[in-house]
């Protein structure tokens, strides 16, 4: 709910001009009232509208400034006739009635322009631009009219309010790390596959990584489904990765890295996964020294010694890797457990630290008798370190010397559990269990369709609405079996939300070598020096304010898992890049300061991006979205080969020429 | 998901009240073009993917709110489609408004008057004010090479971009976006272009306009002449577009090269080397007379592949007549390869074409410089790779950085080697087939071991080749022409030929020069010149030329009627541009009884026992692209069933290539000494080294060098290019003369280098 003057977003038509206060009528949507502390906004102009707070704006200027925005925002777009030229005589036009040289007939161009605009543009940019301009035009008429018949500039032609602005998308908003979707699919549509790679890397240097575990939540914002079918969104990532990699072609990096500083400030980032890569490559491209410390033998943290080899081939994340270590600015010191003492020496020799350590260490499943020692008791963690080094680097042994004819159970849920089981499949168990508190629907909720479904093909036994009770040892304290407890959803009758009540006498046991826990990782908050105090959320991991990720401790920074606790490697990302970005500044001038770009992205992150409930126009609805080939079961049970082999050149170029690029921009009068 | 309808192979849709079956995965625009109906575009190029920039072709769905791309978007069962309206008119016209803000109105100086697409749209959509204008900006005009770019007649349609990226691969012309101080640049403006001209072929304004054509006239006064490009053995269709020289000159003249640009493309070679023509001719009957007596004293008849079938034809006649051989040293090595060929694969040709290769998911290019002997193959690679992400696979002792973005893996082989790496490809591609047990014999007879250590291919690297296969579905093998002059060529040519039949590949054979591919099927060649030697467009004791320099004058391919046989095995005719007033090949035959009235009428007398077909020259498909795009120029050659008989040799001891080494290479848009005539292509060739090159032949850049080929001294200035590895020095040799088409052996030649000045003397 917002307190408004005026607004036309999405549809509302709230006019609370010459009424009395308490006449208003509140918008109910959340705009950014407030811009960034203590300085109010005076408007909000987008694509579905605009919305005024401060009763003197001047509307004439407003939409001359919009206009003027797309102008200089049309690099994202300026690839169409109605685009490009459109967009320059609607600014054109409107700056010259603000100014006070304007006609009526320049009013009747502009809406002409405008309805070509709206009907023919090739991205929604073209096609919104109009939209809150037109409402202006309509509402703001005597605004206008004046303008034109007393030929005198608008009454704020001249002022120094200032007007931000943002291009955005409804995919782009929902990525953790706003990738710049419809611009990489654009590249792949366009077959620029090194111009997709480049608008990728702008926020997600890990491309090859994104391109094929990613959760992606953006195709949950996709506007491809109010149509039919969401695209392909995460998939396309991987084309301008391949090419890069395929043809063995030098970097393309989002911009020419800026040469070393050497100016003495550096950067401590402790951990080498996803987060830690994504900071120390945003600090790279400027020149910035880092220095990245890593516990394990080698680089990229869960994503290596996690995600299995199938799911995520190691040659491919490599040059993900790769990419941040050939900076030159970039150091890393792997076999390096970062302890309390060297977080102190850190402090005393870098000008900013940045946590990014994750969650490694596996939680319990609350069962009675449930101990680390017993003989069998394996915890996600360290089994999938065992597998991804013996396989990924030939470090360590085969899990398969514990695991051959075994049966296997692992209680989970998420996507670490689906590693344990599909990875104890190709170790050669004998038989593989998933316990699960919760049903099949929420299974796939927290993972994915494929995920699932690759996992029943290959032969892993599902037990829903299940829990371990109790872990039975033998006298070797090897394990027995697991006494395991049944339950059953039973509707709130308040119509809450249903709740999961154990069914008496439905227990049942099974016997098995093996209890993989998989339910959830913990950060490891011993390597924080105790007198720094750092405050913590209340599941244990490192608090920040979620916009700026300065933990309490002025110059130590966190991001990626350790801060969030157990998430997606897309989230690390997004928080690591902004973490990145606030270094940059803050070992300069010790502020920790948000660029306008990223306050508004916060403020379309509060205000939301994507309407599910917008019907599309223009676009011929029922094509299907394009299925990439996946190996079959007898392909890939045996081994550990890339089971999506990705979409054919055809296929991504159909899916491409799916997207409706549906970039929005966004604008506010400070 | 339930949204989505289910999609059938076979859809039916209504275009304007017509029903009409189409194939599930097409356009709406290609369903209304293929059925007849009229949609406007302004970007849309048929041989790319939709471009969607101009968004001129909007349809109405009905059932659909707003206006529907036709280009792009697919056509679904049952949809209705209305390709206009009103309120479509009123839309189409306002993007014409749009795009007519500010244009220059300089159409009566500029080049594209009369063929322009954006003069044509404006009055189809009834402009005739403007209604808006924009502030405008300085836009200066640039030089590009051959080509002249005016910022400000520009649409940014992209089509320039789109081929530049898609159908030749080099990726030299970006968009540079930025709404509407957007334009084209080029990225590399000083280097690495290859001058094809195709950008602005495809241009439908005058942005992109050929400096040396620019304001030398209007479209409309220009003859086409159908034709098709004789510089190598793609032979691509062209028009040669012709006009008188001036007021007071009406003498006809080239002016310019277009093509077919909305199917096919055209390389710089075809589209800027035209005027190669003959014109000191005269009909002088003294030279005639001493051609005749030439002839008839003529042991051998040696020629050059840039000869026509028909002229081929009347040259065997001749020979036969009086008694001589027929040497062709450019296309022996093919006659040679492609009987051993056939004598395996029990037909007479290879079965692949150029669409093949673009429609192939891998793709192996074996044995020869691509990028610079046959633009076209490397074009239709570049479609490969951009569309099917296709892995292409490139083998040669040189490795071709130019095109780095279109090559998966280089597998770089020793000069020489060529016959062992194809025995281990051999081996690799036939290990879980079921094989003849001679061919069994001679597989399990390779020293793998050993090819590999001659070679310096490791078994890896062929190994490696199972990662590029996996489960991609359509294979290409292309054979470049490093092999024809190699000394083991028949045996070469048996593996080649194994390899096709026992595997999934596709064989695609480049013909090494121009109509070497038909003077290979017409003529019975044979190796060595021996005695009296009259030279038909090659060096002779008398000589034919239609370069002008020889004994006897002969007409040049932009000046005479006839067919030619091309890489896709398809006979394509050649008609007359410009006039010739000498005596031809046919007027001495006549003198000699072998003649016919007309050169032409030896078309349907081409051997039909190879493929050839009994039909008259003026009867040939017209010479032109159907409104779909399909190639009608002439016929494809039947391919003819053969006797399969023939022995394997062991694989020969490798001759090790140690030194340094000269590879005859010419520059793509310079391709033989014809082109080489031409006022924009004319050029001096440089041998180009590496640094270890220089090193290892002790000169520096910029020396004056000499050195042997075939016999024949050779004198160049060096140049290092640092982009090249190893001690191969690229020798081109189209500034020779006739005496390029003595170099008859092994391209990879080893050589003494002797320093003999500096360039500037």
């Amino acid at each position: 709910m917002s307190k408004v003057v005026f607004s036309t977003w999405r549809g509302e038509l709230i006019d609370n001009r010459n009424k009395p206060q308490e006449e208003w009528v509140e918008s109910s949507f959340s705009f950014p009232l407030e811009y960034n502390k203590d300085k109010p906004s005076r408007a909000f102009i987008g694509w579905d509208g605009v919305a005024i707070f401060d009763e003197n704006i001047d509307a004439v200027k407003l939409a001359t400034e919009y206009a003027a925005t797309y102008q200089k925002y049309s690099e994202a777009c300026g690839r169409c006739a109605p685009g490009r030229w459109g967009g320059r005589i609607l600014f054109d036009l409107l700056d010259k009635i603000a100014r006070g040289e304007g006609n009526f007939e320049d009013i009747e161009h502009l809406q002409e322009v405008s309805r070509t605009m709206m009907e023919t543009s090739k991205c929604e940019i073209g096609r919104t631009v109009p939209k809150p301009i037109l409402d202006l035009m309509e509402h703001y008429k005597e605004q206008f009219d004046a303008c034109i018949l007393e030929q005198k500039k608008s009454h704020e032609y001249e002022s120094n309010t200032s007007y931000i602005a943002k291009v955005t998308a409804p995919c782009m908003d929902m990525c953790p790390a706003h990738v710049d979707i419809p611009s990489y699919i654009e590249g792949v549509r366009d077959l620029e596959f090194g111009a997709s790679l480049q608008a990728t890397r702008q926020t997600m240097p890990l491309a090859h990584t994104c391109g094929r575990v990613c959760p992606h939540p953006c195709e949950d914002a996709c506007r491809r489904a109010n149509l039919d079918e969401p695209i392909a969104i995460m998939e396309l990532k991987r084309l301008g990765a391949d090419y890069e990699t395929d043809h063995n072609l030098a970097w393309f990096h989002p911009k020419e890295p800026k040469p070393p500083r050497n100016d003495g400030k550096k950067v401590a980032i402790v951990g080498g996964g996803p987060a830690g890569l994504t900071a120390a490559y945003y600090l790279g491209l400027e020149g910035i020294e880092v220095h990245i410390f890593e516990e394990l033998p080698v680089l990229g943290g869960e994503v290596a010694v996690g995600v299995p080899q199938y799911r995520m081939p190691i040659e491919k994340y490599n040059k993900d890797i790769e990419l941040v270590t050939s900076l030159p600015t970039v150091h890393v010191h792997t076999n390096t457990r970062v302890d309390a003492n060297m977080l102190r020496e850190f402090e005393k020799e870098y000008d900013a630290i940045l946590l990014a350590f994750g969650t490694r260490l596996s939680k319990k499943i609350r069962a009675k008798n449930e101990r680390e020692e017993i003989k069998g008791y394996w915890g996600a963690i360290a089994m999938l370190d065992r597998v991804n080094l013996w396989h990924k680097y030939k470090i360590g042994e085969p899990a398969s010397k514990e695991l051959k004819d075994k049966v296997v159970v692992c209680v989970g849920g998420g996507f670490t559990s689906m590693d344990v089981v599909r990875c104890a499949v190709r170790e050669g168990a004998k038989k593989v269990i998933m316990l699960y508190r919760r049903d099949e629907k929420t299974i796939i909720r927290n993972t994915s369709w494929e995920e699932y479904h690759e996992a029943v093909e290959e032969g892993v036994e599902f037990i829903f609405y299940s829990a371990v009770e109790e872990i039975i040892t033998d006298e070797n304290d090897q394990l027995k079996k697991l006494k395991v407890n049944r339950f059953e959803l039973v509707p709130d009758p308040n119509g809450g939300r249903p709740q999961l009540v154990k069914i008496e006498g439905a227990d049942f046991e099974i016997e098995c070598d093996f209890l993989i826990p998989a339910v959830s990782q913990s950060a490891d908050l011993s390597i924080l020096p105790e007198e720094w105090n750092i405050e913590l959320t209340s599941w244990n991991t490192i608090l920040t304010n979620g916009r700026d990720y300065m933990s309490s401790k002025p110059g130590v920074f966190a991001a990626g898992d350790c801060e969030y606790g157990p998430m997606t490697i897309v989230n690390a990302v997004g928080q690591a890049k902004r973490a990145a970005s606030v270094i940059s500044r803050y070992i300069y001038d010790g502020k920790v300061s948000l660029t306008d770009e990223e306050i508004m992205e916060d403020h379309l992150k509060k205000l939301g991006v994507y309407n599910k409930n917008e019907k599309i126009k223009g676009w011929m609805p029922g094509i299907p979205r394009e299925v990439s080939e996946k190996l079959s079961v007898s392909e890939r049970i045996t081994n550990n080969k890339e089971v999506n082999l990705g979409l054919t050149g055809e296929q991504a170029i159909a899916e491409a020429e799916r997207c409706m690029r549906c970039y929005y921009i966004a604008m506010v009068a400070v | 998901m339930s949204a989505v309808k289910e999609t059938k192979k076979t859809i039916t849709i209504t275009i304007d009240g017509k029903e009409i079956q189409a194939e599930y995965g097409k356009s709406i625009l290609q369903i209304a073009r293929e059925n007849g109906i009229y949609i406007p575009t302004m970007c849309y190029l048929t041989k790319v993917e939709p471009i969607a920039s101009c968004r001129m072709c909007v349809v109405e769905v009905e059932g659909v709110d707003g206006f529907v791309l036709s280009c792009q978007e697919k056509a679904v069962d049952g949809a209705k489609i209305t390709t206009n309206s009103q309120a479509l008119f009123r839309e189409r016209q306002n993007i014409m408004k749009l795009y007519d803000v500010n244009h220059p109105l300089e159409c009566g100086v500029c080049d594209k008057s009369g063929e322009c697409d954006l003069q044509n749209k404006t009055l189809e959509f009834e402009v005739d004010e403007q209604d808006f204008t924009a502030k405008e900006m300085h836009r200066p005009v640039q030089n590009w090479g051959f080509i002249s770019y005016d910022p400000s007649l520009c649409i940014l349609c992209e089509k320039c971009v789109r081929v530049c990226n898609e159908i030749v691969g080099s990726e030299q012309l970006q968009i540079s976006v930025g709404g509407y101080k957007s334009t084209i640049v080029n990225t590399k403006p000083d280097n690495d272009c290859v001058s094809c001209g195709e950008c602005m072929a495809v241009c439908p304004v005058g942005a992109l306009v050929s400096s040396d054509f620019k304001y030398s006239s209007n479209a409309w006064e220009l003859e086409k002449i159908p034709s098709a490009c004789a510089m190598c053995s793609a032979g691509c269709q062209l028009y040669y577009e012709v006009k008188h020289t001036s007021i007071d000159n009406p003498e006809p003249k080239i002016y310019r090269v277009t093509n077919e640009f909305e199917f096919s493309n055209l390389c710089g070679a075809g589209r800027f080397g035209f005027d190669f023509e003959n014109k000191t001719a005269f009909k002088d009957s003294r030279k005639l007379e001493e051609a005749i007596k030439a002839f008839k004293k003529a042991d051998t008849i040696a020629f050059s592949s840039y000869i026509s079938n028909e002229e081929a034809l009347l040259l065997s006649k001749i020979a036969k007549k009086v008694g001589a051989k027929l040497v062709c040293s450019d296309s022996y090595g093919l006659s040679r390869f492609l009987k051993a060929y056939s004598s395996v694969s029990g037909k007479m040709l290879w079965d692949g074409t150029l669409e093949d290769i673009a429609t192939s998911d891998v793709i192996i290019s074996f044995g020869g410089k691509i990028a610079q002997d046959a633009p076209m193959v490397k074009n239709h690679i570049a479609m490969a790779s951009k569309r099917n992400k296709a892995r292409v696979i490139y083998m040669h002792p040189i490795e071709d950085y130019t095109i780095q973005n279109l090559v998966t893996r280089f597998i770089k082989y020793e000069a020489g080697s060529e016959e062992g790496v194809l025995a281990m490809l051999l081996e690799f591609l036939t290990r879980d087939k079921e094989l003849d047990s001679k061919i069994k014999a001679f597989i399990d007879e390779l020293d793998i071991g050993y090819l590999s250590a001659e070679s310096s291919v490791s078994e890896e690297e062929i190994e490696s080749l199972k990662l590029d296969f996996w489960k991609r579905k359509r294979f290409s093998l292309i054979i470049g022409s490093d092999i024809f002059n190699h000394e083991r060529v028949e045996n070469i040519a048996k593996i080649i030929a194994l390899i096709e039949k026992y595997t999934n590949f596709k064989l695609i054979v480049i013909p090494p020069a121009s109509n070497s591919l038909g003077v290979s099927l017409i003529c019975d060649l044979e190796k060595e010149k021996e005695g009296f030697v009259v030279g038909v467009n090659a060096p002779g004791d008398f000589t034919l030329s239609s370069l002008g320099d020889g004994d006897f004058d002969l007409p040049a391919f932009n000046q005479i009627e006839g067919t030619i046989t091309t890489i896709n095995k398809q006979v394509v005719p050649l008609n007359v541009a410009l006039p010739y007033d000498g005596y031809i090949l046919n007027d001495i035959a006549k003198e000699l009884g072998v003649g016919s009235d007309l050169t032409i009428d030896l078309t349907k007398e081409l051997p039909k026992e190879k493929g050839f077909e009994s039909i008259e020259f003026d009867e040939l498909s017209p010479n032109a692209f159907s409104v779909h795009g399909e190639d009608l120029r002439g016929y494809k050659l039947r391919n003819v069933t053969v006797e399969v008989n023939f022995e394997l040799e062991e694989v020969a001891d490798l001759e090790s290539f140690d030194g340094t080494i000269v590879y005859c290479v010419n520059p793509s848009q310079n391709p033989n000494p014809f082109t080489n005539k031409s006022h924009l292509l004319q050029s001096k060739a440089t041998l180009i080294g590496s640094k270890q090159f220089a090193t290892a032949a002790k000169i520096n850049d910029g020396d004056r060098v000499e050195f042997e080929m075939d016999g024949k001294k050779v004198t160049r200035v060096f140049r290092i290019d640092t982009s090249l590895k190893g001690t191969i020095a690229l020798n081109p040799i189209f500034d020779m003369g006739l005496s390029a088409f003595w170099v008859s052996s092994y391209r990879f030649k080893k050589v003494n280098i002797n320093k003999v000045g500096s360039g500037d003397e």
